[in-house]
Order: C-alpha cells, then sequence, then structure tokens
C-alpha cells in the first residue's frame, strides 16, 4: 500500500507576515504588500511595484550566533526553516537522533552573492574576493547553510524549475517519502528580492506597468505583469504512520502532484495541455477525479499569457464543475515570489481548510472578458474545503500541480 | 604603525567576520581551538586585513596562520617589506 | 531485494575536453589524455593560478537544430550536445516515444555563469541598459534542462537540481526515481556546466586550484583543477527498453544521498556524511559492500577531499577497500562541476560494459593516509559487476550512485 504524506508544520516569512496565520488573515483581509519601489537608479524605469520584505530582521529569528556567514537568502531559509521545524515539534534534540532532511526550491539562489563576488573580484581584484561570499554562491547554498544550522542530516536537495521551484520541491519530497523510505523531509522553496533579477525582469517586459491597474491583478483584463516579491515558505512532510506514532500534529496531507513542460513555447495549445496533464497527473496521482477538488489556488500573477493559458486549462480539465469550483490568486496580494510562491500558496491552502475562508482575488473587480467563465472569487469567502488543488506555471514552460487535503480533525 | 596598532586593526577584521568583540580576544588567541572558527572565517578575516592593509598574501603565508599573532606578524613584516 | 521495477542505462553521451561521444571519450580516458591547459576564455593574469580544463573548438552548431544557437548560453550548448549523443548511442528513434513522458533531469553548478558575469561587466561600467531581455530568458539554471526538452520536444518533467558538484548523481537518481513511479518512460539524466570566471575566482581564492596538474591522492597533491563539460544518460525501465530492442548498458541498483550539516565547503573530518550516503546506496540496492568491483571517485585532487573520501571508504568497506580499486578521473578532466558525477556516472557504466577501468594519472607518490588501489596511471583491464559512483558537494551534499551489470 502506497504510504501517505502528512504536513506536521510550517514556517513562512512573507511580506504579509511570518506566521501562515498571519499571513492567511493578510490575505483575506485583501491587504497587499506589493508597494512602489524606487529604482530610479536602474535607468529610468518606473512605476513598478514591489513586495519586497521591507523589514526583515534575521536577528529576530536567528539568536546567538554569528550571522555573516549567511547572506540574505540564507537567513531567510534558516530563519524560515527555524519556525516550520518549531511548529511542527522537531526539537534540536530530536534532530540530534534522527536525519531529517531538507528540499529547497529556488530559481536563482541567492543571486545578489553571486553578482556581488563577481563585481567585487571585477573592480578590486581576484585577490579580494570573500571566500564566505564564494561559498554562498551556490545555488544550493542556502539548503546546505540551513542543514549545518539546524543539524539536518538527512536528504539535501536543492530544486530548479523556475518560478515553479517551490511545488516541485514539494513533489520531489513526497516522492522522497513515498518511495525513498524517507520519513521526515522539509520541503518548499525561498526566492530574495534583489535589484539583479527586478532588473532582469523589467528589462524582459515581464513586470507590471501601473497604467490603468494601479496594482498588477490576476486574471483582470489590464493586466500587464506581475511585480516581484520574496519569501520562504517551507512545510515538513512526515510519512503518515511515523509522525501518528511520534504523536506529530497532522495540518494537512498531500495526495499527489503532477508536472509537465511546455517544450514548444510558442504553441498556446501547447502551453494550455501542458498545463491540463500536469492537473490531471496531481489528480490521477491522488487517485480523485476533478469532481471532487473543491478550490483552486491558482499560479496567475497578472502576466498577460501565463494567467490566460491557466484559466483556459482549468476550465478544459474541469469542465462541467468548473464554474463552481472557487479560484484564488494570492499573488494578486503578495506578488511573484518565485521559487517561494508554490509552497506559500500551499501554506495558505492549508490555513484556508483549517479556518474555512478563502482569500479573494484583490482588485478582480471583473474578470478579462477573453477568459473562460469561471468561479473567480473577488473577495474572501466562506468556503468547506476539503480537497484542494495549487497550481504553480513557471515563466518558462514548467508546470506542476499539487493536491492537498484536509487533516484529519479541524482546530 | 606600531604593533599595537596593527593588532588593533586585525581585531576590527576579526569583528566584522565573526561578531566576536575585540575586547574578548586575548593577543595570542589561537583561531580555532579558542575562537571557535572554521577554515573559511580564518581566511575571511585574512581577505579583510589584506583589504585594510593593502597587501596580498601568498597561499603559503595565509595556510600557516593559526593565530592571532600569526596574523599580526604577516601584517607586521608585508609593512616593513613595503616600506624597505 | 527490491521488487521495485529495473532502470537501465541505454545511452551515453559527453562533451568533455578530451573528446565528445562515447568511444572518443573512453579512448582517450584509457590512454590516460589530459585536458589541461592555460586558461583562455577570460584574462588570468591577475590569478596565481592559470590552469583550466576547458573543452576546446566546441561547435554547438553540430548538435543545436531546433533552437537558435545564439538564442542559449554554452551550458544549455553543452547539455544538448551530450543529449543528442546519448540518443543516438541509444539508437532511440523519437518519433517512437510518448513525448509527453520523455523528461529531462539535470544538474549543475552555475548554470550560465556568462551571463550574469555580462551583467556584472555592464554593472562596472555604468551600462546597465545594455542588459536585455536575454538575462531573464538564458540566465536562470534550470533553462539548461528546458532547452534540451525544447531541442527534442521532451513534454514530460524538466527539472533542473543544483547541487553543485554532486549534481549529476542527484539528477540520475531523481530521473529514475520518476521512471520507477512510471511517472516517465524515457529520461535524459545527467549534468553541465560551462567554465565559470566565477568559480574560478572562487576555487583560487580558496588556494583550491593547482599550479601545474592536478595528481588526486598523491603524497604532493596541491588541488583541484576548474573545467567544464557536459554528459547524458539515456535511463529507461528494463521492460520498454527491451521492448524495443535497445542495448543495455547496465541497471542503475540504487543510490544514497545525505548532509554532512557540517561545513559549507569542506567535508566532515571523519567522512561520516559521505560514509551514510554509500551505505544507504548498498542498502538500497540490497548489495552487499564486498561485492563492489569498481570505485569511481570524487577525488578532486585537493589535500582534504582525498583524504576525507579514503577515510569514508575506509569506514564503509574495513579491509574490503584495499581491494576494491578506486580511480579518478578528475585527474584527466579536471573538475567539471555539475557534470563531473555525471561524467562518471558513464564511465561506470562504460567500466562495467567494457570490463576496463580508467586510471588516476599524475600519480607518482603515496600519500600515507591515502593508502588504497586507486589504480596509478594505467588503465586496468577488470571484471566489474557492481560500479559504485560518489560525488561531494559544497553545502555538504553527499551522493553515491551503484550501477550493477545486467541479470542475464
Amino acid at each position: 500500500m502506497q504510504k501517505r504524506v502528512a504536513i506536521t508544520g510550517m514556517g513562512v516569512i512573507s511580506s504579509l507576515g511570518d506566521s501562515p496565520a498571519t499571513l492567511h488573515s493578510s490575505l483575506c483581509n485583501g491587504k497587499t504588500s506589493i508597494y512602489q519601489f524606487d529604482e530610479s537608479h536602474l535607468n529610468g524605469s518606473g512605476g513598478k511595484g514591489s513586495g519586497r520584505i521591507a523589514a526583515f530582521r534575521a536577528q529576530s529569528y536567528l539568536r546567538g550566533k554569528n550571522l555573516r556567514p549567511l547572506d540574505r537568502t540564507g537567513q531567510l531559509v534558516v530563519a524560515g526553516a527555524g519556525l516550520a521545524l518549531e511548529d511542527s515539534g522537531w526539537t534540536p534534540e530530536h534532530l540530534a537522533e534522527y536525519p531529517v532532511g531538507l528540499v529547497l526550491g529556488t530559481m536563482f539562489g541567492s543571486l545578489h552573492t553571486i553578482a556581488k563576488f563577481d563585481r567585487h573580484a571585477l573592480e578590486q581584484g581576484p585577490g579580494c574576493a570573500s571566500p564566505m561570499d564564494f561559498a554562498n554562491t551556490v545555488i544550493n547554498a542556502a539548503a546546505g547553510q540551513t542543514a549545518i544550522w539546524h543539524n539536518l542530516r538527512g536528504i539535501n536537495s536543492t530544486i530548479s524549475s523556475g518560478s515553479a521551484s517551490g511545488l516541485a520541491a514539494l513533489g520531489y519530497a513526497m516522492d522522497l517519502i513515498r518511495f525513498a523510505g524517507q520519513t521526515a523531509v522539509l520541503a518548499g522553496g525561498a526566492d530574495e528580492f534583489c535589484f539583479e533579477s527586478f532588473c532582469g525582469f523589467e528589462h524582459a517586459g515581464m513586470l507590471h506597468s501601473s497604467g490603468s491597474l494601479e496594482l498588477p491583478v490576476p486574471f483582470h483584463a489590464s493586466r500587464t505583469g506581475f511585480a516581484l516579491g520574496e519569501a520562504v515558505g517551507l512545510l515538513m512532510l512526515e510519512e503518515w504512520e511515523t509522525a501518528m506514532a511520534r504523536g506529530a500534529h497532522i495540518l494537512a496531507e498531500i495526495r499527489g502532484h503532477g508536472s509537465a513542460y511546455d517544450s514548444s513555447r510558442q504553441d498556446r495549445g501547447m502551453a494550455v495541455r501542458s498545463i491540463v496533464r500536469a492537473m490531471a497527473d496531481a489528480l490521477n496521482d491522488a487517485g480523485m477525479s476533478p469532481r471532487e477538488v473543491t478550490c483552486i489556488s491558482a499560479s496567475a500573477n497578472g502576466s498577460v499569457r501565463e494567467d490566460q493559458d491557466e484559466a483556459v486549462a482549468i476550465q478544459s480539465l474541469f469542465n462541467g464543475s468548473s464554474q463552481s469550483i472557487p479560484i484564488t490568486a494570492i499573488k494578486s496580494m503578495i506578488g511573484e515570489t518565485l521559487g517561494a510562491s508554490g509552497s506559500l500558496q500551499a501554506i495558505d491552502l492549508v490555513e484556508t481548510m483549517r479556518s474555512s475562508v478563502l482569500p479573494g482575488i484583490l482588485g478582480l473587480g471583473q474578470k478579462d472578458p477573453l477568459l473562460p467563465e469561471l468561479n473567480f472569487c473577488c473577495e474572501q469567502q466562506e468556503i468547506n474545503q476539503c480537497h484542494g488543488l495549487v497550481n504553480s506555471i513557471g515563466l518558462d514552460g514548467n508546470v506542476y500541480s499539487l493536491v492537498i487535503s484536509r487533516g484529519p480533525g479541524k482546530t | 604603525m606600531d604593533v599595537e596598532a596593527i593588532r588593533a586593526k586585525v581585531k576590527e577584521s576579526i569583528f566584522k567576520v565573526t561578531g566576536i568583540e575585540a575586547a574578548t580576544i586575548s593577543d595570542s588567541a589561537v583561531y580555532v581551538a579558542e575562537l571557535g572558527l572554521d577554515s573559511l572565517s580564518i581566511l575571511e578575516i585574512a581577505v579583510s586585513v589584506e583589504e585594510q592593509f593593502k597587501f596580498h598574501a601568498s597561499d603559503e603565508e595565509l595556510s600557516a596562520i593559526r593565530t592571532v599573532d600569526d596574523t599580526v606578524e604577516l601584517v607586521r613584516r608585508r609593512i616593513c617589506a613595503a616600506v624597505a | 531485494m527490491s521488487a521495485k521495477p529495473t532502470v537501465v542505462v541505454t545511452g551515453i553521451g559527453m562533451v568533455t575536453s578530451i573528446g565528445a561521444g562515447r568511444h572518443e571519450f573512453w579512448n582517450a580516458l584509457l590512454a590516460g589524455t589530459c585536458g589541461f591547459a592555460p586558461v583562455k576564455s577570460f584574462d588570468t593574469s591577475a590569478y596565481s593560478v592559470h590552469l583550466g580544463a576547458e573543452i576546446q573548438n566546441f561547435k554547438a552548431e553540430d548538435y543545436v537544430r531546433t533552437l537558435d544557437v545564439n538564442s542559449i548560453g554554452r551550458s544549455s550548448q553543452l547539455a544538448i550536445a551530450a543529449a543528442r549523443l546519448a540518443l543516438a548511442d541509444a539508437s532511440l528513434d523519437l518519433t517512437e516515444i510518448d513525448l509527453e513522458h520523455a523528461g529531462v533531469c539535470g544538474g549543475t553548478t552555475s548554470g550560465e555563469p556568462q551571463f550574469i558575469e555580462r551583467f556584472d561587466d555592464h554593472y562596472v561600467h555604468d551600462e546597465l541598459r545594455k542588459v536585455g531581455r536575454e538575462f531573464i530568458t538564458g540566465y536562470p539554471c534550470h533553462v539548461v534542462p528546458c532547452h534540451v526538452a525544447m531541442e527534442l520536444g521532451f513534454s514530460g518533467e524538466a527539472m533542473m537540481i543544483p547541487t553543485a558538484c554532486a549534481a549529476g548523481n542527484y539528477a540520475i537518481a531523481h530521473a529514475s526515481d520518476l521512471l520507477r513511479a512510471r511517472k516517465a518512460s524515457v529520461m535524459l539524466a545527467g549534468g553541465a556546466d560551462s567554465f565559470s570566471r566565477i568559480t574560478y575566482t572562487g576555487f583560487a581564492r580558496l588556494g583550491a586550484i593547482a599550479p601545474e596538474v592536478c595528481q588526486p591522492f598523491d603524497r604532493n597533491r596541491k588541488g583541484m583543477v576548474p573545467g567544464e563539460g557536459a554528459a547524458m544518460l539515456l535511463l529507461e525501465l528494463k521492460d520498454h527498453a527491451i521492448a524495443r530492442g535497445a542495448r543495455i548498458y547496465c541497471e542503475v541498483a540504487g543510490y544514497g544521498l545525505s548532509c554532512d550539516a557540517h561545513h559549507m565547503t569542506a567535508a566532515h573530518p571523519q567522512g561520516e556524511g559521505a560514509a551514510r550516503a554509500i551505505r544507504m546506496a548498498l542498502d538500497q540496492s540490497g548489495i552487499a559492500p564486498e561485492e563492489v568491483d569498481y570505485i569511481s571517485a570524487h577525488g578532486t585532487g585537493t589535500l582534504t577531499n582525498d583524504r576525507l573520501e579514503t577515510i569514508a571508504v575506509k569506514n564503509t568497506f574495513k579491509k574490503q577497500a584495499y581491494k576494491i580499486p578506486i580511480s579518478s578521473i578528475k585527474s584527466m578532466l579536471g573538475h567539471t562541476m555539475g557534470a563531473a558525477s555525471a561524467i562518471e556516472a558513464a564511465v561506470c557504466a562504460l567500466a562495467i560494459t567494457e570490463g576496463h577501468i580508467p586510471p588516476t594519472v599524475n600519480w607518482k607518490e603515496q600519500d600515507p593516509e591515502c593508502d588504497l588501489d586507486y589504480v596509478p596511471n594505467v588503465a586496468r583491464k577488470h571484471n566489474v559487476r557492481i560500479a559504485m559512483n560518489n560525488a561531494y558537494a559544497f553545502g555538504g551534499n553527499n551522493s553515491s550512485l551503484i550501477f550493477r551489470a545486467r541479470a542475464v
């Protein structure tokens, strides 16, 4: 019989709060963390929003040890992991006895450190390069730092599938438990906000330009792009029986995951089909039919093409029931957090199931008429949620979907 | 520059890299055994010291550093060599 | 023994500083050919070291047919080349497979570093306006397996596992899991890294680069030599391979992964994490230590790695460690970063089918702390039924992959 995967704890640091409950409450209340980012030094581009965590202080989460070896991404992940471990009841004593794993999804790793290291060497000479910064230039650095900080000696992996990395990491970790004999794996994603990635997305024309819309609104007719954010979201995944045996509090269950890649990159039909396949594979993996899904956390972030492709795919797969399944899009408030996005969506879905309240899509008064008729939630609503689907549609054709079911006994 | 001034600057570098206050670092402190530093931190301190005093140590010189005194002596030697 | 479906290797492709494609590469390797030369891709005059293992005269246009070769970075080009070589080696007809269940899993250390290096060049010259769309479409490391998938039309999973110098093993392990779970019917798995100024600067700063030669396990070894390369293995379930009449190199018997949780750039002093990864791989494969016939070492040539790796092997295999030949091809290729363990995995598959193991070259004097049989200098005919591939990375990522000769 296939092993079941329980979620026994969660940790999040985001621009809308550093606990799952605070994040969820902010989202339900329609708070946005997207603000005008002053990037006037980036050669004149204006009017772009960002979801940077303005007041992140690593010291408030990581006490008593020297923080110099950690860069911003490292600090976020180490701090987020600490919150998730605490939430799941894994103490330092337990971690000393048992090798817990870590799977981190990230699009860029520590891009700012990579660039800073390179520029310092260019400007001052290679002899002035920082050894400590070099250790953080590998994309798996944050996962390594987190393992050192929290004594995580199990399977440690880093996954990059673009902005779908967080969900990809959750699927990868799920399979380590189901097929590779692992019993406890911390999994999720993180990406920092830095001017290098901001500049890159901005020069690629992917960011929201405030025109008729002040903020990026997924599925809106006037959407022009997304707002870049940052976050870390980590979930403790455990083999069900082992979690029960140690008396863990089971918050929810990950039932299945699916993925696909749109290798055409030009053919909209294939793009839609890849999203349909990922969702269908996730449901198939969960042993569920589309009819059983009670809520969808969409990946939509205000991107013109990807939002439409996702909507068309949802209608295609859910067909008869698509008009009734409520759909939310939390990137309307938190922005596009890249590697963290899928894990933030998963965390908020668990909170939705616990609270029976689904956040609305901020600013979506009326959906884009070009999109199919779907049940887009424009405001928070009460919901009796049993099975939710989370989508992560990357900017480069990667698609991941995850099915999460409510845990035993609502809190 | 006298030795005490060099030592003060070396301890500044140690603080910058490790957060250990200069006043708590003995002049002869052993990096690994007493300050609990790893190889990366020791190298980072050396790079910081090189930047302060504007010289580059060879790999052999760097690998010989074990204590605060070793770092101070390296700087003193290099400064004297520069002046000479 | 596990009842899980068997994953087999049916195609091998690689691009390295000593040759491209299975035959050229293997012949060069057995002959002890080294790919070291002064670095050409950037100016090393301000560095105290100058040696690298770059691939000379690589013509991406020979391999990249679908995509615009100028729109993708060098790592993607190398990965595509390795993929095309693997498919040809496997005699895989793409029109006869289910492309929606064909995936790519890659490994890397740096992804496409030239893009961020160009970004930084613009930055220091106050010319950020020259950064175009290509930075976002070309730089993030996940685009490497995506480009392979786009080139071939593979529409299953396209994933990058950037676990640095152990990444190839991680990619092959994950691809094997996907196949066993029947989420894919064929997988290309491997790794790629192109020569990086950032990587070179960092290792030079750590004093880890050898000035003249890479000599793993030798008493006088002075470090590693950064290189570049790519390798891809075509993996499928045994039934699928037999059904299409494929040639089978060997089986992927199992893997072990662990984390030291000790230090970012140095291994655990007792090789504890590495030993755990070896034991997990043996357990998962259902193989006893005395059955291992050959170990492809991580063997970078640094004082620390080679000593600690030797300790880990001795801790796990005990006295048997002295009977298992263990060689490092980094003595010839240098350290190809994310490609290294993928190339070394291919070497394991070839060792099994050819009954021949590559040497550790440039070995002159025994280090008392490295006293195993490193197959010094000369390739050796050796019957290999079980081969183990070990790889270790920054962040304490440890990996061991075991290959087994096809069951008759």
